[in-house]
Formats: C-alpha cells, structure tokens, sequence
C-alpha cells in the first residue's frame, strides 16, 4: 500500500489531484510522526530477529558440546554395573568384566540370507533357522548372541555386514568359581542379583539405581564382606576331602569370631559355580547352613549345661543319677556312652549323657528352658544380609518331654547358623552378636551384641569344652599348640517320620582356643558312613571331630592364632582362673 | 567526524570481538572433545583394570595355587611346633663394627678383648622356670 502510494506520489499530477488521493490514502495526519514510528516498528522487527538468532546460537554452541560429550558412551549397553566384591584381604570375589553382545537391526539388513550365512560361519553355535527368523522380523532391535570372545567380535566386524552391530555389556563374573558361591550368591543374565550377598546388594538401592539407569558406569565403591577367602578354600578343601571320605551326602562348615559376629567361612557342599547359575538350581546344592534346619544332636547339651549352670542351681560339683536310663511315658532315655553311674556336670558334658542332660534341664524348669533357648535366639527365624533363611522348628506344645529331648538336641530343628550364634555367646563371655557377612571391627559386634548369661557361667562352659578335647568324646580333634575346646553331636535322622537307627547327622562344634575365645567353628556330616577307619561307628567322634581338628591346624595360622605349646590342663588354667576370681 | 571515528572504532572492536569469540568457541571444541576422548580412554581402562583383576584372581585362587604348589614345591603344610614365641627369640649379637668405621678390623679387635661382651647368641637368664624354653619336640604328624 505504501509503495503503491508512494508510486502515485512520485507521477507527475495536479496538486489538487495529489491532494485528493493522499487524503484518500492516509486521512489528515502528520507524516513525520508517522514515519517516526515506522522506523521504530522496524527497528523493533529487526531486534527481535537478531534476538532469535543469537539465542539460537547460544543453544547450538551448548548443545554441540553436550552430543561431543555423549558421543564418547555409545555402544554401551544399559545400566547394569554392578559394585566389585572383595573378602576381607581385598581379594576379588565378584567383578564386572564388558564383554560384546552382538545385535541385529533386521530393517536395516540388506540381505537376509548372506548375513545369516556369515555369522553362521563365525558363530557355529548359533542355530541358522533361528537367526533367519529373528533377522526377518519387522522388529528395530533384535539381540543375536550375549557374550562374544574378542576374537569372534573382530571376525565379524571385518565383515562388514550392514544392520548388525556391538554393545558392550556388563558381565559378572567370579574368579574364584564354587569356592564361595552360597555366601556370595549370583546374578541373572541382566545382572540382577538372584542369590546370596548378591541379592542383599540389589536391595539396598542398586536395584533402584538400575530403574534409573544412573548405574551406567563402573561403581566406585566396592563392598567388602567378612570372609577371608584363604580359610574359605581351607575349610572347604577339607570338607569336599571329609565328605568323600565318609562318602556322606554333605559337609558343611562355619567360621564366625566370636567378638564381632563376622562369618569367616561359610561352606555347604555339595555347592555350586555362580559362573553357572544353573547348577544352583540342583535341590541337593542348597545352603544347608542359613536355609536348612537340623536337629542338633548333643551339641546342643551346650545349652543345657549353660542354662543350668547360668540358673545357680547347679554347680560344676552337682551330680544326676545316670544309673538308668530315664523313663518319661513309655519314651526310655539310654546312654550311648552308658556309665550306669551318678555323674558329675564335666562328667555329663565329657561323656555326653542324654540322661545327665535331661536330668540337668528338669531341674531348671520348662518355662525357663524355653526362655533360656528363646533368649539365646534359638526358637525365631535368624535374619541375616543372605536373603535365604529358615524358621526353626519349634514344638507347638512344649511339655517335659520336649524338654527332656531338646536337653540333649532332638526336637528341636534350628539353622547350624543360628546354633553357632548361641555358641559364640556361650564362650565369649556371655553376648549374643547377630552374625554378618559383611565387615564388622570387635567394637560394633560388642555394642550390638546383648548379655544372655554371666561371665563365670561362660569361663565353665569353655573349661567344659577344653575338658571334652582333653579327655571326653572330642580327643580326636586335638592339635598341640591351639587349646581347642569342643563339643560333639551325633543326631539320628528322620526317615519317614521315625528315627532312623543307622542314618545319622555328625555335628561338632569348637571353640579356638579355649582360654581366649576367638573363633568357633562347626563342622557337620550329613549320614556320613561307617568306614574301616572308624571301627563301626558313624558317631561324630569318629568323623567330624577329626575333620575339625585338620581344619583347625590348617584355618589357625591363616586366622592369626598363636601356638602356644605346653599349656596346662584346662583344669589347672581355666577352672583354677575362676576359682582365683571368687 | 567524531561519530564517524566511533563507528569506525566499533566496528574494528566488533570484528575484534568476532574473531576472539571463534577463537574461544574453537579452543572449547578442542577442548571438549579431548575430555570426551579422556573420559572414554579412562573407562577403557578401567575396564581393562576389571578384566586383568579378575584374571588375576582367577590366577590366585587359593585352589589352584595349592594344586600348582603340591606338584611342584615340595613344601608343607605348617605345623604349631614350627612357630615361636618373638620374646623367646635370642638377644641380638653385639655389634662389633660401627657402620662407618674407617678401620673395622682393628675396632673389632679392640672390642672383642673388651670384658663382659658375649659373642655369639646365648640364652637369657630363665627368671621363671616354667618360662625356661623347652626344647623343641620334632614335628612328627604320627604322634
């Protein structure tokens, strides 16, 4: 309009004329400000541009820098990194190692057929009709093999097949193969842990951080657990030896310090390779120790002892009458090792007498029997960082029979686990210490731990257990220089709900050493077999305490213990030190 | 002619700012891509780190040291009798020499008439007879 006006303006007309149109065109107003305020809307039109573009700019300089940044992180696959495990050495248990997968992009392949004959070729593995059928899909991605060797990967990348390509993934893996697979546990094939401490690890915000996809890169901190990995070998070395040998159907072991509550060693054979998760499937290759539950056998006379002991109304110098066996109902309580005579408490400990025993527990009580074991944390589930745990099996009514039979650890199925944590408190001055599986230092077990019964009644239960190596049914577990003390336990199975007279389980339980509690271990044989070596017993005594024993000698140098050869008899170190205290 | 020399002015400063701003922008590039480069080049290693560890653990497992060192070394397993308490270990010699003695032979000699040193390791006084040191009894895996 202003051009075609101006135009007219410029032709050469009457002034009249050119009166007319510009009133015509413009009214009656000064063309000045009018102009004026052109130039400003211009002015304005043209900034705003110049604003666009340099804010553009500024956003390209940004982002430019930010897809640089990027770039460096592709082909790298989703979030999956898992922390690195170490025992307490530092020793690798579980690291994340890349390993290539191949993937398929089936929109972009040209040509079927020759694709599926080239990585055919390199991969022999791979099944062609399958391949043919997932490259021919519709799909955008299409995951074609996990896990290649370096040497498989540059095979196919020389040759040069469109649609095809690598992303590098994390991929656990455990150096140490089945040394420690029930502690450690294991991960599913997109590195989420399924088992064990790896299982724990999800749950504590990992599983989170892989929602997220936060959890790209390799994670700084690793966790160190308790176990030291040299006893770890050492105590199973021993028990895969023991459990051929006695050609029972497991063996099983625990270390735990008795100050802090940290599970040293833990071994359940038969195990399994968390290289090969599959082979946790196995029903027999269960974590006996936190998942399964046994009747203890006489080990637990342990408790009965200390309860009895603990409640004041027995002393090392009380006696029971064992001269028959105890008759309650139509149930008859025998000896194995029949004296036929009234025993002493050492007596009762050192010859294992069910009828001692039972004895000792009726005269406590059943109400505080009960309490006793419930305090001792022997009667609820016990709760560790394992993610598999069982319920004890408790009596639903317990009566003087129940009493009389757990007395002596038959009727009362609890995890070994558990029962080394009552054990540990038994012969560490009296504190019961949740275990763990991670690091604790002596200071933390000490200020979670809770007193469950008194020093002094703690120093006789370990002169107890000395006694018992020195001269009682554990002799065979004896290694000069360590002062072990220990107690045996020999349960009879049951078979189809009866008590199976041939099939048993071995249990024997040390304390390392005996004058200042550091360690306990356990040592347990399922049905392990009468061999020619034991002279037609399948008793504990025969089997599991040696098999104790050689795991002391070996697990005693690793653990830092000093031999201290030519001590005194616990009769003149231990008992006369609480004697010195009264 | 003073607003001319201004515009002049500015101009030259606005090519000025120009070239330095490219120049910034470039170096920055420069720069970013360096840290791309780095931070991919750390993460390889880092991965490489993960992978050499845990071949090394594979390596050091204690299984298959034990299995290498029962076929080749000829070493045992230790026994209690083999360790010794350290304040049982006997006192150091006497030292005859002082380090940086310009005639040690004629020290020596000077100092070996001395009375009262001792040569050689002897045991110390026992002020305890339960703390005597017993002799060693053989390590015999029989007994």
């Amino acid at each position: 309009m202003t051009v075609l006006a101006q135009t007219l303006s410029l032709a050469p007309a009457p002034p009249w004329r050119r009166q007319l149109v510009r009133s015509l065109l413009y009214g009656d107003i000064d063309r000045a400000a009018k102009a004026r305020a052109r130039v400003g809307l211009a002015i304005l039109a043209f900034a705003a541009v110049y604003a666009i573009i340099a804010a553009r700019l500024v956003m390209f300089a940004l982002v430019a820098d930010s897809r640089i940044a990027h770039h460096g992180g592709a082909g790298d696959a989703i979030a999956t990194a898992r922390p690195d495990i170490l025992d307490r050495n530092g020793e690798v248990l579980a690291t994340d190692v890349r390993v290539p997968s191949l993937y398929g992009e089936p929109r972009r392949i040209i040509d079927v057929d020759e694709a599926v004959e080239l990585l055919t070729a390199d991969l022999p593995d791979l099944d062609a009709g399958e391949l043919r059928e997932r490259l021919s899909s519709r799909r955008g991605f299409v995951w074609l093999k996990r896990d290649l060797t370096p040497e498989q990967q540059r095979e196919i990348y020389h040759q040069g097949l469109p649609g095809v390509g690598f992303l590098n993934e994390n991929k656990r893996t455990y150096p140490n193969g089945a040394e420690i697979s029930h502690v450690i546990g294991h991960v599913n094939i997109d590195n989420q842990g399924i088992a064990g401490m790896e299982k724990w690890l999800d749950g504590h915000g990992l599983a989170a951080l892989h929602m997220a996809g936060l959890a790209t890169d390799r994670l700084q901190n690793p966790v160190e657990l308790a176990v030291d990995l040299r006893v770890q070998h050492a105590l199973r070395d021993e028990l895969v030896a023991a459990r051929a040998k006695f050609k029972a159907i497991a063996a099983a072991g625990i270390v735990l310090n008795v100050r802090s509550g940290e599970v040293v060693a833990m071994v359940s054979e038969p195990d399994y390779d968390p290289n090969n998760p599959h082979e946790a499937l196995d029903p027999t290759r269960i974590n006996r120790l936190t998942t399964g539950v046994f009747e203890m056998g006489s080990t637990f006379k342990a408790f009965t002892i200390a309860m009895a002991l603990d409640s004041g109304k027995v002393t090392l110098k009380s006696s029971f009458d064992a001269r028959m066996p105890l008759r309650f109902g139509k149930f008859d309580i025998h000896d194995f090792h029949a004296q036929n005579r009234v025993l002493t408490v050492p007596e009762i400990f050192t010859y294992s007498s069910n009828i001692g025993a039972a004895r000792a527990a009726l005269a406590v009580g059943v109400d505080a029997h009960k309490s006793f074991l419930k305090k001792l944390g022997q009667l609820d589930r016990l709760r560790t960082e394992l993610p598999e745990s069982a319920e004890p099996i408790v009596p639903r009514r317990w009566g003087e029979l129940n009493t009389i039979t757990i007395a002596f650890g038959h009727g009362l199925s609890v995890a070994p686990l558990q029962a080394m944590m009552g054990v540990a408190a038994l012969m560490n001055g009296g504190i019961l210490i949740p275990p763990t599986f991670l690091r604790r230092s002596e200071a933390e077990g000490q200020a979670l731990g809770k007193r469950v019964i008194k020093p002094e009644t703690s120093e006789m239960m370990r002169y107890l257990m000395r006694l018992n190596v020195e001269k009682g049914t554990a002799e065979k577990a004896e290694v000069p220089g360590y002062y072990i003390g220990g107690k045996t336990g020999t349960a009879d199975k049951v078979i189809n709900g009866h008590y199976s007279k041939t099939k048993v389980l071995t249990d024997f339980m040390a304390v390392l050493p005996a004058d200042q509690p550091r360690y306990v271990l356990l040592i347990m044989l399922d049905d392990p077999q009468v061999i020619a070596e034991t002279h037609g017993f399948n008793t504990s005594g025969w089997n599991a305490v040696p098999v104790g024993g050689a795991v002391v000698a070996r697990i005693a140098p690793l653990l830092g213990i000093e031999p201290r050869l030519n001590l005194p008899t616990a009769d003149a170190l231990i008992l006369a030190s609480i004697k010195e205290s009264r | 002619m003073i607003l001319r020399i201004v515009n002049f002015v500015v101009i030259g400063a606005l090519v000025l700012a120009a070239a330095y701003v490219y120049r910034i922008k470039f170096d920055s590039t420069v720069q970013a891509e360096r840290l791309a480069k780095l931070r991919s080049e750390v993460r390889r290693e880092r991965d490489r780190i993960a992978a050499l560890r845990a071949q090394w653990g594979e390596l050091d497992n204690p299984a298959r040291v034990e299995a290498l060192a029962k076929r080749y070394l000829k070493l045992k397993p230790v026994v209690p009798t083999q360790f010794d308490a350290l304040d049982r270990l006997p006192d150091r010699p006497p030292q005859f020499i002082k380090p940086d003695s310009k005639d040690p032979i004629g020290v020596m000699i000077e100092n070996i008439d001395e009375p009262g040193s001792t040569t050689g390791s002897i045991a110390a006084p026992a002020e305890n007879a339960n703390d005597a040191p017993a002799p060693m009894p053989a390590a015999d895996p029989d007994r």
